[in-house]
């Protein structure tokens, strides 16, 4: 099924091709055929708006296809975002276990497929398979070290500077680059974003970009980005 | 150092009011018979981040501070453990090193089970999983609020100016 947002659509988990490859969703047949019975799967365009921070658990969010930025905000509007949820997280998991309010806001940044599942249903489906609740606990467990990564970073760095070497060096690790002399990554993010990722301004940002690209440790071809110069990031990013 | 917990899980009389420690009898038959009891002096180190896990730690008594550090050697206090708690979860369930550094705020009693063991009990207990759900969600929830007190400048529970 094509949905409007030109997504493919998963109908079932059941038959889903990636579902071994993610944490969650490689259930156990019993686990996996109650699964599909109390999920609802949805699409949403790119920008929509999954549970907001404060708002009361309504359920969970299984992300099947697109990525989900999880930001939290101030009175004065200030956002800093946690993480980039990717396909194969839960979202609203923590809420919806403890049944206090979402402690962060979930915006669609591509069109998305989401599997919904009521906040009953769902601890109902824990209680009778173990399984689920044993990858529940890891998910959770990795949400954890995420979070305690986002304490550390922004309570320990002195600079935007170092944090935005740091977290160019992360992105880089991922997708089989971490082993190569000058890895490449795609920069899926607008400066106004990666400046809410490490808790400074926009014009920061891309005053920080061009000065990485004046020294040339940096070189933007198109929306990639090729680190030339590893070692001089890995030394921006240890504060030396 | 004289501890005032008992020994055994079974007959510990704070039990009932201890989120993981609450288990139902047999799961804490198993839990007592995997456990290994230690008493600590205050300023002991029970983990250090980026350590392997060994397992966790639960603490029957005295206090624990949570913190992580920057390579240059600065600290940053993520919160205060108190009795109950259980140390090491996260680390040992995603079999990744230790994201924080554990250290006694007090003499401690602290009931150490191997990650291995964990995990077997876990499968085992139905309910002992859940409470671990449980505890994890409350520690993201503490972890969500530090980083919103760290990166935004204060609590959204408490809107207390940022201490850091």
């Amino acid at each position: 099924m094509l949905s409007p947002y030109g997504l493919d659509i998963i109908e079932s988990c059941l038959t889903c091709k990636t579902r071994t490859e993610r944490l969650f969703c490689d259930l156990p047949a019993a686990a996996l055929q109650t699964f599909e019975s109390i999920k609802y799967a949805t699409a949403y365009p790119k920008g929509a708006v999954l549970f907001v921070e404060g708002q009361a658990p309504r359920g969970i969010f299984v992300l099947c296809k697109g990525r989900v930025k999880m930001s939290i905000c101030a009175t004065d509007g200030k956002t800093l975002i946690v993480k980039i949820a990717e396909p194969g997280e839960v979202l609203g998991l923590s809420a919806s276990v403890s049944g206090k309010p979402y402690e962060l806001t979930a915006e669609t940044i591509d069109p998305c497929q989401v599997n919904f599942v009521k906040r009953e249903d769902f601890l109902r489906f824990l209680k009778e398979h173990s399984d689920a609740c044993f990858k529940v606990a890891e998910q959770l467990s990795e949400k954890y070290n995420t979070a305690c990564h986002e304490v550390r970073s922004l309570g320990l760095s002195h600079s935007a500077g170092e944090k935005l070497a740091k977290l160019l060096l992360e992105w880089s690790s991922k997708n089989g680059e971490a082993a190569k002399q000058e890895p490449r990554l795609r920069l899926a993010l607008t400066h106004e974003e990666i400046a809410q990722m490490i808790g400074t301004s926009r014009e920061t940002v891309t005053r920080l970009f061009a000065d990485l690209k004046k020294r040339q440790i940096v070189q933007s071809k198109g929306s990639t980005l090729v680190i030339r110069n590893k070692g001089a990031l890995k030394l921006i990013a240890s504060n030396n | 150092m004289e501890s005032v917990v008992q020994r055994n899980c079974l007959e510990c009389l704070q039990r009932h009011e201890r989120l993981f420690c609450d288990l139902p009898a047999e799961a804490l038959q198993d839990f007592n018979a995997l456990k290994s009891l230690a008493v600590y002096p205050r300023g002991s180190t029970l983990f250090r981040e980026g350590h392997p896990v060994r397992g966790i730690f639960v603490l029957c008594e005295g206090r624990a501070r949570l913190s992580v550090c920057s390579e240059s050697g600065r600290s940053l206090t993520v919160r205060t453990a108190g009795p109950g708690e259980v140390l090491g979860l996260s680390a040992a369930l995603s079999d990744s090193p230790h994201e924080m550094t554990a250290q006694l705020l007090d003499n401690a009693q602290v009931a150490m089970v191997k990650r291995k063991d964990l995990f077997r009990f876990l499968h085992l207990h139905r309910e002992a999983c859940l409470q671990v759900v449980n505890l994890l969600s409350q520690d993201l929830h503490v972890a969500y609020d530090r980083v919103r007190a760290v990166g935004l400048g204060h609590s959204r529970r408490t809107r207390t100016p940022r201490v850091h």
